[in-house]
């Protein structure tokens, strides 16, 4: 019968495999069905062993080795010890007296391996420390390939032993995965590491070169080693949520660090330990493939933790004796490009895991070697950034970085002094690279290529992790990096300057020579550089300090207060005397207003709107912390500093206007460059933020020629014009008087421009883009709104606009282009102000809703009623966002109640649902994005309560909108249904059972159940799973019960053998559990729903 | 996008122009503009620029909205391109003739027999919602002096 079996497997793996033409797709077919029903097959375990032996088709021995491993798992408990442990002993024979296939062999280990771990459940770990000594045994003495086979076990058994939480298929629960793991960890972790240790030890002394079969069987040794020292040793007194973290951080590439506990003193303390690991690694560096394993386990010893150092001085020792034979490593090799990833995160782990004044009381070389290693990578990363086909060397730079970024903070670590030197040649070579010759080595760059735009690929942000160093780095020795800036920057901008003169004047041809790009590209990166040295940058609205060096190296030098201010306003030109800070500050608003005057001049094509925008972040990041500071976070203060830009200084204003009149010269004159007009935009909006501390911006006319420029129509586009309205009414918010409705003028002007598109008889697509425009630019006063002190106000100007929506939804309904502004323009209205306006203001505003549901629902629903099978999301969002228009009113409605005293949110809500649900048809929810608003909108629509107040017919429709939901592929589409179906459980359980909406309800559970069992529900969506299924049983307690009950009898007609473990597993499923919707048996039953999953696909599914 | 007082208004329908100015930059994605000489609905934009310290370039991506063909064209961010007016307007099926043309009636009862069934799923779906008694809105594009319909809706607004 076997040979028969064999034959049909073997020519159905001859079709799957076969090149598409030579079979049909019917055969193909019949071929599948085939092997789908072997995987199936029952007590396949003979038949499996004489198929191994037999069988010499690949596709059929990898089958065969599948449903092994399928079948073991499922019928586990079915299995006696006996049959168990010969069928471990004939795989284990097998592959040994077999030369298999490394797939074959793969999947074979694995199984013996969840033998072990299977079995340790019962017997405490018996039968592995006996395999695990047979094993020793194979590695030292057999021959080499059964050596190799012997490390190959080995990892399989550490590999199934070392993940819990993702160890589903195992059919254990994760508590059991865990336990087992502990106890493997305690046993036998240390054993096999101390072994391993020993054989590499006797290979490395034996003096031969690491070749051929013995490199493969070093590799082995060293990965074994690799894997105990990256073994995640979790706390058993963490969550099951956190020990997951700490198990992603495992399968990720960063290794977790070596935690170990007091079991491991005697091992991991030993002196020559470390030695010998420095010296595996010298041993096998010139081979890539041993060397990656060995440099790992050096990282990880590089972090060591935990109670193993915790005593004494045990921590300071392990170091000394690390850092020893790191240096003496250090000067004997010439460390290659594949080693700097390692060495660099030694460095980075050494400083992170032990003390600063641990690490300062190193040798003098250990510093100086990070000098010289960063130096050297920053010299290649910048080669390797131009040729762009690899990271290493960027990658070891960060690490290095990292590092430096650690050493230059910790005041109790390496003192300032020491830190200095090594400070100014990392600064310095760094900026060599980024210089052109003569004064640095910067090779010329594609220059002619065709450069992509994309927000990630901003130049100020792609480098700004390695510049917030180098900056810091700078600091620490500010006076020579403060001169260097300045005097590169004096002579940059004095070529720039005649440059343009020379062009302006017609000397120059107006063509942007090599020469020029090159000068450009200079003062770029000193700008980038001095950017990060003045302060740091941040994100929008944040204000950060001025850096404390900074002020102290202000303070220290000591100058002559008339002498500073004259310098930075310019009106005198000598450097005598004048603060170095206030001396940089005055030469970037020099080049600077070069650039505008240039842009005046109308040479805007010639100057480099990167350049441009580089200025401009420059001084965004500077205002933000150098405007008006507040001296009384500061524990000292610069006089100078204070002098010029502190408040009501002589210096502010005339800085603020300067940075004002800069952003209006260059949104005129550089709207059409993306980079340089956002850039310009974020240093007016940085301002505008800044008003809250009375900044002279709003009244600066520079500022209000901007709002007159803006109100009288210009070129800008749309997302710009938007956010320099959100910066008008960022300043309005903080505006007073006069002042504030000259602000508040550009409001106005929109108003009255948004008037007159519409009373517009002509319709075309010009005043269409504009009046999509205008609402977008409403948006962005909608954002710019801050305070809920003025909210009111500023409210009722836009409810002047608002209540337009309904009839411009009216009219140009077959436009999405307009339509969709309008929406979006009310949902932020709605997320930005609802909340906490006055209830007067609410209710306009919902009328305004209530009014634009019907417009809309009058000239869309037949549009939605019939969909093309080929629909397209993108026609649909304008539903999208009239759902997001509602989601808004729900939340703020929420919120409001939370406050007290709410308004008619409920009912413009439910209204709206009332519209929408019937256009809510499976055909539009199988378009993902529209279903993921749909259903937020419902759980939404449930945390405020806004579902149950429902009629009855409605109910029933969202009831059917989450049956289409739940068997929804996506992950957070079913976990929303789940959700939602939680919360109006909670609601409906105090209504009663035969309460029509619990009927309506409860019709879900058998869906749910069923999709759960059959595992159809996306797995991450199963904890919501089992909340949803305990929430409606709450409901009607004897629910589970019925359909348990329905299931086994199901089951009874067509898989007896099952039942009784059916019957169990439900059992194991209420067991305990009260029905009561209260914490502590809800959680109960999480515990047991865990189980029960684990249970039943078990034995039902084969994976 | 220029003011209202720059820009001049014609609607298309008394043989003036059919497209107007707008500068490159202030296009934007799902709106109109004209790629090698037909109406197109923009799908994608993106910006390039030559050398780090070059001027941008838009990229542009659009779909014929007629026949549903795919053009690219680059511009520089300044310059203007070419925007046609486009329409579109709702008119009640009324019938279909054997040869395939679609009888339509206007808001203000104007009939119109010059359309064509729209060819794919469309056309398809049309004929069988016509011929099983559904009461059908025709949305029609109008725009360079092409007509067509691009999509049906239920007529639940009877009463309009």
């Amino acid at each position: 019968m076997e040979n028969s079996a064999i034959q049909t497997l073997e020519t159905a793996a001859q079709m799957l495999m076969a090149p598409p033409e030579m079979v049909s797709s019917e055969q193909r077919h019949q071929a599948e069905s085939v092997f789908l029903e072997f995987r199936s097959t029952k007590n396949p375990y003979q038949l499996c062993r004489e198929l191994l032996e037999k069988s010499t088709s690949d596709y059929v021995l990898f089958e065969a080795a599948g449903l092994l491993k399928s079948a073991l798992i499922r019928e586990w408990s079915l299995l006696s010890e006996n049959d168990i442990s010969s069928l471990r002993e004939y795989l284990l024979n097998f592959l040994l007296r077999r030369e298999t296939p490394p797939f074959l062999r793969e999947k074979l280990l694995q199984t013996i391996a969840i033998i072990i771990k299977r079995g340790s459940i019962d017997d405490g770990g018996r039968e592995r420390k006996a395999l695990i000594g047979e094993l020793e045994n194979m590695i030292l003495s057999t021959p080499i390939n059964q050596q190799k086979l012997a490390c190959s076990l080995l990892l399989a058994i550490m590999q199934e032993y070392a993940i819990t939480v993702k160890s589903a298929d195992v059919g254990l629960i994760w508590e059991v995965h865990f336990r087992l793991k502990k106890s493997f960890e305690s046993i036998d972790l240390k054993r096999i590491f101390r072994f391993t240790v020993g054989v590499l030890e006797q290979i490395v002394r034996s003096g031969h070169r690491p070749e051929g079969e013995q490199a493969l069987l070093t590799k082995q040794l060293l990965m074994i080693v690799e894997t105990v020292l990256c073994w995640s040793h979790v706390s058993p007194l963490l969550s099951k949520r956190l020990i997951g973290a700490f198990e992603a951080i495992y399968e990720s590439d960063t290794a977790p660090a070596l935690r170990l506990s007091l079991r491991w003193r005697d091992t991991i303390m030993q002196p020559e330990l470390i030695a010998l690991f420095f010296e595996i690694h010298m041993y096998v560096r010139s081979n890539p493939d041993l060397a990656s394993p060995s440099l790992t386990c050096l990282v990880q010893l590089a972090g060591l933790s935990g109670v193993v150092v915790s005593v004494g001085n045990l921590k300071q020792q392990y170091l000394e004796n690390y850092v020893n034979s790191f240096v003496n490593m250090m000067a004997y090799i010439q460390p290659v490009e594949r080693e700097m990833l390692g060495i660099s995160d030694i460095y980075r782990r050494l400083v992170q895991f032990f003390s600063p004044q641990m690490i300062a009381s190193s040798p003098p070389a250990f510093l100086q070697n990070l000098t010289t290693l960063t130096c050297t990578c920053i010299r290649a990363s910048v080669v390797e950034e131009v040729a762009n086909d690899d990271t290493v060397w960027r990658e070891s730079l960060n690490k290095f970085l990292h590092t430096w970024s650690s050493l230059v903070h910790d005041s109790d670590g390496y003192s300032d002094e020491t830190l200095m030197n090594p400070c100014i040649e990392v600064f310095n070579t760094y900026l060599q690279c980024r210089l052109a010759p003569p004064d640095g080595t910067r090779g010329t760059g594609p220059e002619e290529e065709d450069i992509k735009d994309d927000v990630e690929e901003d130049e100020r942000k792609l480098h700004s992790n390695v510049l917030l160093t180098i900056g810091a780095i700078a600091r620490k020795a500010p006076a020579h990096c403060c001169h260097v800036l300045f005097t590169l920057l004096q002579d940059r901008s004095k070529r720039l300057e005649s440059q343009l003169q020379l062009m302006h004047m017609g000397k120059l041809p107006v063509s942007s020579g090599e020469q020029l790009v090159s000068l450009f590209e200079d003062l770029h990166w000193i700008l980038m550089i001095t950017g990060h040295f003045l302060a740091v940058d941040c994100t929008e609205g944040e204000t950060v300090m001025i850096p404390s060096e900074i002020i102290t190296y202000s303070i220290r030098e000591n100058a002559n207060i008339e002498a500073s201010l004259r310098y930075l306003v310019g009106e005198s030109h000598s450097t005598e005397n004048v603060d170095p800070i206030l001396k940089l500050v005055g030469e970037i608003l020099r080049i600077s207003a070069w650039e505008c005057a240039a842009l005046e001049a109308g040479l805007g094509t010639v100057f480099s709107p990167e350049l441009s925008a580089t200025i401009s972040w420059l001084l965004k990041i500077w205002a933000n912390s150098y405007l008006m500071p507040q001296t009384s976070v500061y524990s000292e203060m610069s006089t100078i500093l204070e002098c010029a830009f502190g408040r009501s200084s002589r210096g502010v204003s005339w800085v603020v206007s300067r940075l004002a009149s800069r952003a209006g010269a260059c949104l005129r004159h550089l709207s059409a460059q993306p980079a340089a007009a956002t850039q310009a935009l974020q240093l007016l909006t940085t301002l505008a933020h800044a008003q809250h501390k009375q900044n002279p911006l709003a009244s600066c006319e520079e500022f209000l020629n901007l709002v007159a420029w803006e109100a009288a129509g210009n070129n800008l586009p749309g997302e710009l014009r938007r956010e320099l309205h959100r910066a008008f009414a960022i300043a309005a918010t903080y505006a007073e008087g006069d002042i504030r409705n000259r602000l508040l003028a550009s409001t106005v002007a929109l108003q009255e421009k948004l008037m007159n598109l519409i009373n517009m008889e002509s319709d075309t697509e010009p005043v269409r883009n504009m009046l999509a425009d205008t609402l977008d630019c409403f948006i962005g006063v909608t954002e710019g709104v801050l305070e809920v002190g003025t909210m009111d106000e500023q409210f009722m100007m836009l409810i002047g606009a608002l209540d337009k929506i309904p009839g411009i939804i009216f009219r140009y309904h077959n436009y999405p282009g307009v339509v969709l502004p309008a929406l979006n323009l009310l949902a932020k209205s709605a997320k930005r102000m609802l909340h906490s306006v006055q209830p007067q203001n609410v209710n306009k505003f919902l009328e305004v809703c209530n009014t634009t549901f019907e417009v809309y629902m009058r000239w869309n629903s037949g549009k939605i009623s019939s969909i093309p099978q080929d629909a397209e999301e993108e026609a649909y969002e304008d539903i999208c966002a009239l759902m997001e228009v509602i989601c808004c009113i729900a939340r703020s409605g929420a919120q409001r109640t939370t406050n007290g005293g709410t308004v008619g949110v409920g009912e413009t809500c439910a209204r709206g649902l009332r519209l929408l649900l019937p256009l809510i048809t499976p055909a539009l929810l199988a378009l993902p994005t529209l279903a993921h608003h749909a259903y937020r909108m419902l759980r939404d629509l449930d945390a405020a309560e806004q579902l149950t107040t429902l009629p009855i017919e409605d109910y029933n429709m969202v009831v059917t909108a989450l049956r289409v939901g739940l068997t929804a592929v996506s992950y957070d589409v079913s976990t929303l249904c789940c959700d939602t179906i939680v919360g109006l459980s909670n609601k409906a359980r105090t209504l009663g059972d035969d309460n029509p909406y619990a009927l309506s309800l409860l019709t879900l559970a058998e869906l749910l159940l069923m999709l759960i069992i059959k595992m159809e529900i996306p797995p991450d969506s199963i904890p919501a799973a089992g909340a949803a299924i305990y929430a409606l049983t709450c409901v009607k307690p004897a629910l589970l019960e019925g359909l348990a009950r329905q299931l086994i009898e199901a089951f009874a007609v067509n898989d007896p053998a099952s039942v009784p473990r059916l019957e169990e597993a439900f059992g194991i499923l209420t067991n305990g559990v009260l029905f009561d919707g209260l914490r502590p048996h809800k959680l109960r039953f999480q515990d047991n729903f865990d189980k029960f999953l684990a249970s039943v696909h078990g034995f039902l599914i084969v994976k | 996008m220029g003011d209202i007082e720059d820009t001049h208004f014609e609607t298309g329908d008394s043989g003036a122009s059919a497209t107007f100015p707008m500068q490159c930059s202030a296009l934007r994605k799902n709106g109109f503009v004209m790629l090698k000489g037909r109406p197109c609905k923009i799908v994608e934009m993106s910006t390039s620029k030559t050398g780090k310290h070059g001027h941008a370039k838009v990229h542009l991506v659009g779909i014929d909205i007629f026949n549903g063909k795919k053009y690219e064209d680059i511009c520089p961010s300044t310059h203007n391109m070419d925007v046609p007016h486009v329409k579109r307007e709702d008119y009640q099926l009324t019938d279909i003739s054997d040869d395939g043309y679609l009888t339509l009636m206007a808001d203000n009862g104007d009939l119109r027999e010059d359309l064509k069934i729209p060819d794919g799923d469309l056309g398809t779906q049309l004929r069988s919602d016509f011929d099983s008694g559904k009461e059908l809105l025709c949305t029609v594009l109008k725009s360079c002096g092409e007509e067509c319909v691009i999509a049906v809706k239920a007529n639940t607004a009877l009463d309009k």
